[in-house]
């Protein structure tokens, strides 16, 4: 009840701090743009110079954008096209077609969807086209003999590129790369993969007709570039922000946030493991959730928490919920990898195991008949715990059933340690199987 | 209650509601609204819940979202034996039965997003978008690209939209090769003993005092908490055994204050039902039936316990023959089925380096001649090779006795496998006085 | 039907059974035997019988599974009715979220179950709900078609479920899809939701029997054969049924065949943890067939019998290969027919009067072929000269006598079983059963012969000459009891007698009070005895008692006790005489048991073999006889088969070739030396291939991988 009035005597910091939260949140959930991208000028430059050179001079074009997921492509791209439709004519004349390997799954389906993007369906109408090439073909001119005589630039964008190398024979990367070579239509084809491999992908045919043109986004962030893009992402925007009290303090509390030692520290394992801007905005917005009326700031303690929600590793929280007996199967699996180097086993190698172990204790407390055991067993099979060496033997029986553990000694280890209440001779027996 | 929701976003009355509702969960549903912020802020496009079963996954997501009233559709991968399934479930959830009307049959992931987004303008995106999808170790069984579009749909959609994944599994298992957007992971832990007690405590039998339940409770979890902590486990196991708890109550033999004396009336009987958990083998009545006829006869029975199985006299002699040759190296028919084996030495026949016993590795395949040769030489009389015979085979397969491996083209010899135990086939060869042992190599 | 095993042959596909339909079974019964006059009349007779005894054996099976079907039915109800006040007690909210599950294990007889699960579906309908889903294994090989078959089933509308066939007839064609097409569990609660709500509103139809019928009536799914199911699908299914358990009042009937342990076999914990199951067990089938044989076999209702080695026969094929009494069954009829098709006298295999009204209606040439008959040959020749002479000459006396004597095969009958039956409750209970626990066994042994000569009829005896007091006297009450409905003249003077002794055993405890003195000296070593079970012993004993007979006067308890047994066995030898010994008993009794064999137990590999080696036995072609079994003159397929038998494991498919050409050649007389001699032209050829490709088809060979030119030959010795 007294927070309840707590909460109304803070209403403006309420309000602002969720002002903060949907303008931070927009930030780390939904991309939303920054002013300029970080660390990528050159490419950024590069990029520019070549969508311009099809916009407005009317050439063709095909050009990869290749880095590691979350290194920002899209979000380069975003910006470039942002940027460069700040230019009138460009916007009037340029048309974008964005295509997605994980949606557009096949050529057809991805024409379908060149043809709405194009708002060309009632152009196009019910023809029959013989072939893709033709369809193709049929678009671009559609366009041309539209209300001005000269053809519109398109600029085709490929996200998960590398998936469209798996459709059949490749037709569509075919043709688009063909068109960007002839200089009939001005088109620009701007792929985004993550593979680094991808041209070894394309057919011969198909690489031919691409112009090499590669854009690598390594980041070569430094720490203290790092923990900058850190700070400008967590800023709020005097300007903008309406209560500018509050977002004094905010940005205050930020660079305090930032200069703290164990905040420095989490970023710089974050940092070692990856550059990339998505874990990073994974781990800002978790303690961003925290704020709210009552804790007004992101505490150091806030991130620390968060990034160890992160390190926090599943398997041994998994593993924290079984029951014993399922556990003493785990410790026993553990053993007969041990004797046999992590040769596959079946359940009654495990259940032997088990039984020897019982035998070396007197009281029964956990000597369960066969079905029970065999249920336990199905248990860690179905958490995937276990995995079955060949899947297509299901219909043998389960007992005799070949699987491998997925687990290593230390995460065993580990969640026995963590394991409420364990008894003292199931710990000593996992230490050494003849305990 | 203990701890309590509290978010700037929602109506405090309203929340109070919710963590009444939600046992023992505060903590999660707090963090988990928390992560979807208020209505119409953005939330993170993809969060991961995981946990065992039974601890609350879906029950706290779905409390919250309609306690909250938030836009929200619910899809279980069991049922979507389709993706365009699970499409028309989403879009039907959330913007009603007319836009389903407008999916291709089999559409295509293209398909969904562009009727989505289609959608999205006509009813404007003030609040997030919610889709839950349980059981989702199931979609990477579907089409590939699915994992991979659900978790970064916010950005393919445009649409201020979360997609909550519910599993028992833990995400390494789903991250495909080339990797995908990272979900947020958050981890649903078990119920501790406290928990177990406060929640299992909440179903009162209404004849009988909430203390005297409570105590019942307590003795439940103190012997099995250590075997078994699924909370749907115990309590059934909880309902199969207070009757049999109360019983002296209702003879009047004890007071309720006497937790002791209760205890002790008690106590054997879950030592016995330790002997049959996770089976599932009897509802609740029949379980009192068995304590009753088993006041009678010693032994505690279960369903297992009429494991016993009627066979025709040469079905018998065909499953023993089935279960010889496929626990039997073959070499060694001839010593154990041969009249005369000519020098067949113990000694230099038994090898030592199989070091392991097949009962451990399983059976082997088996040819129908090898199965046949060595039924003819045990069952005593000779037997005319009948139609007969060779159904009572193929019967045996539909009765999972015997499973048959490869493709069932009869043609080309078809290989079998003896799918029964040493018990059960003990107790077969028993009844038709048949030493299986003294056949097989393992016991030599 | 497809080829595809047998890839080159050419095959004749018989026409649908339509057009062999056409000839009546009447017809063909005449035709068949051989022009006797009366086929319509047997054929009228067989039909009878066959109805009525198809009559008695369903009575027989619905009592039989009465017991079980009536817990299972019950079960459901309380289901229901906890389903209708939603959970008002405690132990059914704690199952709330479980669906009521009934475990029906029926043992391995699978061709019965078909009854079994019809009765069951039948008395579903009438009595709890209309909503009944039954489920075969076969139909539901994955998720969809099993969810297609339950909508189907319940909802009796065919419901598109396919996207395949969606995708094969229209890929990705924009046209909206109808609605509620779905083969969702979503459809089906939207459909029994407007189904209550029909049923509610008064003016529906089934409405009479919607007055005591629940507002929500349950929907029960059976599934027939829980072993051939696909863990897989029904797992998923179960999972999803769970997700319902709200809105659908859902059941489940699992038919299991081996052993309840199945369903942890086929079901995780996950999955099985949404079940509350119930276990019902049904009686074993041999107790089945037990009761099949004493209600069809051993009675005179039915004139037709079987004798010991058919009965033999069909007993056997029970116990050795199918628990089925369906199967069984499917015997007797196959016998009857058998009988009635070969027997031309079976017209007088019928009720006592429609009998003696054939006997009458005999023809010359029927009495002739009565004359032929074995049995009464054998009764003309213990008759005197002149009664002999009028037999075989005077068709008007014949007649006479055959009605006498079929009379005396009714009554016959009639003292049989009682005698029989009595004889079971004296000996079933003795140790190592002499004479069989199963009545079935002495009944046998009867058939067979003179019982009484047999030695385990004389261990039995000398058994019970040991047998104690109560025992007895529990025996003979019993055997008082099976006598007392019998209405022949005999039984009740048999009655009477028994009756008699009775009493005396009544009355010996008094005599046995005064002399008691001297009583327990003698009666000591019985009275040890009393204990004794095991059969050894007792012969020990049995030894002792000889001499303290030789030595001591019996006690009057022995002297009953003998006097009894000399009863008993004076009857079994007055009525237990085999049926052979009867006149005319071939009228009634069905004797050909190998015809019964071959036609109920096949060996299609021993025919195919016989075929195949030696043609001649099938096609009686005179050509075909050679000293060595397979002639040139034979089919193709014989030769080639011959051929094959002198190759070895591979066969090369060009040399087999040659050696074909050249015996067929051989065997259109062309001289040998004649240059075409054992020339391959298209013909042979083509007549080669097939038949090799038969073969292959019968499995003799298969093509295999390692040779091109070869195939690999599937049997093994040749000649």
């Amino acid at each position: 009840m007294s927070k309840r009035k707590a909460d109304d005597s803070h209403m403006p910091i309420g309000e602002s701090i969720s002002q903060a939260q949907t303008l931070l949140r927009e930030r780390l959930c939904h991309q939303r743009l920054p002013t300029r991208p970080e660390g990528v000028a050159s490419q950024h430059k590069h990029l520019l110079e070549l969508l311009k050179r099809t916009a407005v001079h009317g050439e063709s074009n095909s050009v990869l954008i290749v880095g590691p997921r979350g290194s920002g492509k899209t979000m380069l791209l975003r910006c470039v096209l942002a940027e460069l439709l700040t230019e009138a004519d460009v916007q009037k004349t340029l048309l974008q077609v964005h295509l997605n390997g994980l949606l557009q799954t096949d050529d057809r389906i991805a024409l379908k969807e060149i043809t709405r993007q194009l708002s060309l369906e009632n152009v196009v109408g019910d023809k029959v086209f013989g072939s893709f090439a033709e369809n193709l073909a049929f678009l671009l001119e559609a366009l041309k003999k539209g209300d001005r005589s000269s053809s519109r630039p398109v600029l085709f964008i490929l996200d998960e590129f590398d998936l469209f190398a798996h459709h059949k024979n490749q037709t569509l990367l075919y043709n688009l790369l063909d068109v960007s070579q002839s200089a009939q239509t001005p088109v620009a084809v701007v792929g985004l993969t993550c593979r680094l491999d991808v041209l070894e992908l394309l057919e011969k045919r198909v690489k031919s007709r691409f112009s090499h043109r590669q854009i690598h986004l390594l980041s070569s962030l430094t720490f203290s570039q790092y923990l900058q893009v850190v700070r400008a992402q967590l800023q709020l925007p005097d300007a903008t922000f309406p209560d500018s009290k509050f977002c004094h303090d905010w940005n205050a509390s930020v660079k305090a946030l930032c200069e703290d030692k164990s905040v420095e520290e989490v970023l710089q394992r974050q940092f070692n493991s990856t550059k990339d801007f998505r874990s990073l905005h994974r781990l800002l917005m978790v303690s961003l959730c925290r704020v709210s009326a009552s804790n007004p700031t992101i505490k150091p303690a806030d991130l620390v928490d968060a990034s160890r929600l992160f390190s926090a590793d599943s398997k041994t929280n998994i593993l924290h919920g079984l029951s014993i007996l399922e556990l003493c199967l785990i410790i026993a699996m553990k053993h007969l990898n041990d004797i046999y180097d992590r040769e596959p086993f079946n359940l009654q190698m495990v259940y032997n195991e088990f039984k020897k172990f019982l035998q070396r204790k007197s009281h029964s407390m956990y000597n369960f008949d066969q079905p029970v055991v065999m249920k336990a067993f199905e248990h860690l099979q179905q958490l995937e715990v276990i995995r079955p060496v060949d899947v297509a033997a299901t219909r043998a029986q389960r007992e005799y059933q070949l699987v491998r553990l997925m687990l290593d000694h230390t995460q065993i280890m580990e969640a026995l340690q963590k394991y409420p209440q364990c008894p003292t001779d199931i710990k000593q027996w996992a230490d050494s199987a003849f305990a | 209650m203990a701890a309590c929701l509290q978010h700037t976003g929602y109506d405090q009355e309203r929340l109070l509601h919710v963590s009444d509702k939600l046992p023992c969960r505060v903590f999660q549903a707090g963090t988990l609204l928390s992560l979807m912020g208020e209505p119409s802020q953005y939330s993170y496009p993809s969060i991961f819940l995981y946990g065992h079963r039974s601890t609350g996954k879906s029950h706290v997501v779905s409390t919250l979202l309609q306690e909250l009233e938030l836009p929200h559709a619910t899809v279980s991968c069991v049922e979507c034996v389709s993706a365009g399934l699970m499409f028309e479930r989403v879009l039907l959830a959330l913007f009603g039965p007319d836009t389903t009307s407008l999916l291709p049959r089999s559409p295509s992931l293209s398909d969904f997003v562009r009727i989505y987004r289609q959608q999205c303008p006509q009813s404007p995106a003030n609040q997030t978008r919610f889709i839950v999808i349980e059981k989702a170790e199931l979609l990477r069984d579907m089409d590939a690209n699915l994992l991979p579009v659900l978790l970064r749909l916010q950005e393919l959609i445009e649409d201020n939209v979360t997609v909550i994944l519910l599993s028992e599994i833990v995400w390494d298992q789903f991250r495909p090769n080339t990797g995908c957007f990272e979900p947020l992971l958050l981890h649903f832990p078990d119920y501790s003993k406290g928990d177990l007690q406060q929640i299992l405590s909440q179903d009162i039998h209404p004849s009988y005092s909430a203390e005297l339940y409570s105590a019942f409770i307590n003795i439940l979890l103190g012997v099995f908490y250590s075997v078994c902590r699924d909370l749907r486990e115990l309590r059934h196991l909880a309902a199969l055994n207070f009757s049999k708890f109360c019983e002296p109550l209702k003879e009047g033999k004890v007071k309720e204050s006497d937790t002791h004396k209760l205890w002790r009336n008690i106590e054997p009987h879950l030592k016995k039902a330790m002997q049959t958990v996770y089976l599932r083998e009897v509802s609740s009545v029949q379980w009192e039936e068995l304590q009753m006829e088993e006041k009678e006869s010693g032994a505690m029975k279960g369903l297992s316990a009429h494991a016993h199985v009627e066979l025709p006299y040469y079905s018998k002699f065909l499953l023993i023959a089935a279960y010889l040759a496929s626990y039997n190296p073959a070499r060694t028919d001839r010593r154990f089925f041969l009249k005369h084996h000519g020098k067949i030495r113990k000694t230099n026949f038994l090898k030592k380096h199989e070091k392991t016993s097949n009962h451990l590795l399983g059976p082997k395949p088996f040819p129908l001649d090898r199965l046949l040769a060595i039924f003819y030489s045990v069952v005593d009389s000779r037997v005319a090779p009948t139609a007969s015979i060779f159904s009572q085979i193929s019967s045996l397969v539909t009765l999972q006795l015997l499973t048959q491996l490869g493709h069932d083209d009869q043609l080309d010899a078809p290989k079998y496998k003896c799918a029964v135990a040493l018990d059960f086939i003990r107790a077969i060869s028993r009844t038709v006085n048949f030493d299986i042992v003294k056949y097989l190599y393992d016991f030599l | 039907m497809s080829t595809s095993s047998v890839s080159k042959g050419c095959f004749v596909f018989k026409p649908s059974a339509k057009k062999r339909k056409t000839c009546d079974v009447a017809d063909y019964f005449s035709h068949s035997c051989d022009g006797s006059d009366n086929s319509r009349l047997r054929y009228k007779l067989c039909q009878d019988l066959w109805d009525a005894i198809k009559a008695d054996t369903e009575k027989l099976q619905e009592e039989l599974n009465r017991k079980i079907l009536d817990g299972l039915l019950q079960f459901i109800r309380k289901c229901c009715s906890t389903f209708q006040h939603n959970a008002d007690d405690w132990v059914s909210r704690m199952r709330a979220s479980e669906i009521p599950t009934a475990a029906l294990v029926l043992g391995v007889n699978v061709p019965d179950h078909d009854m079994t699960f019809q009765s069951l579906c039948e008395l579903l309908q009438q009595s709890v709900t209309p909503h009944v889903a039954f489920l075969q294994a076969k139909e539901c090989g994955a998720l969809k078609n099993l969810m297609q078959r339950v909508l189907e089933r319940l909802m009796g509308t065919a419901v598109s479920v396919d996207e395949e066939e969606d995708e094969a007839e229209q890929p990705g064609g924009t046209q909206p899809r109808q609605k509620g097409a779905h083969c969702t569990l979503a459809t089906l609660c939207e459909w029994y939701e407007c189904k209550t709500k029909k049923s509610n509103t008064p003016g529906k139809k089934r409405s009479s029997a919607n007055e005591d019928e629940p507002q929500r009536p349950p929907i029960v799914i059976i599934f027939k054969d829980l072993e051939a199911f696909n863990p897989r699908v029904l797992q998923d299914f179960i999972l999803i049924c769970s997700r319902y358990v709200e809105q659908l009042p859902l059941m489940f009937v699992f038919g299991i065949a081996t052993s309840p342990s199945t369903i942890q076999h086929v079901l995780p914990h996950s999955v099985s943890s949404l079940l509350c199951i119930e276990l019902f067990q049904s009686l074993s089938c041999t107790l089945h067939l037990a009761t099949v044989i004493d209600k069809l076999i051993l009675t005179h209702h039915f004139p037709f019998k079987l004798n010991g080695k058919v009965l033999q026969v069909l007993v056997s094929i029970f116990l050795y290969h199918d628990f089925s009494v369906r199967n069984f069954i499917k015997g007797l009829k196959l016998a009857l027919l058998e009988h009635f098709l070969s027997q031309p006298l079976s017209i007088l295999c019928c009720g006592k009067k429609e009998m003696v009204g054939n006997a009458t209606q005999l023809s010359h040439q029927g009495l002739e072929s009565v004359r032929q008959l074995a049995s009464f040959r054998r009764y003309v020749e213990q008759q005197k000269p002149q009664e002999q002479v009028d037999l075989l000459t005077n068709d008007e006396h014949m007649k006479e006598t055959c009605k006498k004597l079929l009379k005396g095969l009714h009554k016959y009958h009639k003292n049989f079983y009682p005698i029989l039956r009595c004889l079971h409750t004296l000996t079933n209970a003795l140790p190592k059963y002499p004479l069989g626990k199963q009545i079935r066994e002495l009944h046998i042994m009867c058939l067979e012969g003179n019982v009484w000569e047999k030695e385990e009829y004389q261990s039995a005896m000398q058994l019970l000459r040991m047998l104690a007091k109560e025992e007895l006297v529990k025996a003979l009450k019993h055997s008082e009891e099976i006598l007392t409905p019998c209405k022949s003249k005999k039984m009740k003077d048999v009655l009477v007698q028994l009756q008699q002794l009775l009493d005396k055993f009544e009355h010996l405890d008094e005599t046995k009070t005064e002399t008691a003195a001297n009583e327990d000296v003698i009666t000591s070593p019985g009275k040890s005895i009393q204990k004794k079970t095991d059969l050894f012993q007792l012969q020990k004993t049995l030894l002792e008692m000889k001499e303290t007979r030789r030595t001591k006067k019996m006690s009057q308890f022995e002297i009953l006790r003998n006097e009894a047994l000399e009863f008993m066995s004076g009857l079994v030898r007055s009525y237990l005489a085999p049926p052979e010994t009867q006149p005319l008993y071939e009228v009634c009794y069905y004797s050909s048991s190998t015809v019964l064999r071959r036609h109920l137990n096949a060996t299609p590999r021993t025919s195919i073999q016989t075929a195949l080696s030696s043609p001649y036995h099938y096609l009686q072609n005179d050509k075909l006889l050679t000293e060595d079994g397979v002639s040139n003159a034979a089919p193709d397929i014989c030769i080639v088969h011959k051929l094959h038998l002198e190759c070895g494991r591979l066969i090369n498919l060009y040399d087999w070739l040659e050696a074909y050409a050249t015996v067929v050649s051989a065997a259109e007389g062309k001289d040998p030396d004649s240059e075409d001699y054992g020339k391959v032209d298209e013909l042979k050829h083509a007549r080669f291939i097939q038949a090799v490709s038969e073969l292959e088809f019968l499995g003799f060979i298969k093509s295999t991988k390692q040779k091109t030119d070869h195939v690999a030959r599937l049997t093994w010795g040749g000649c």
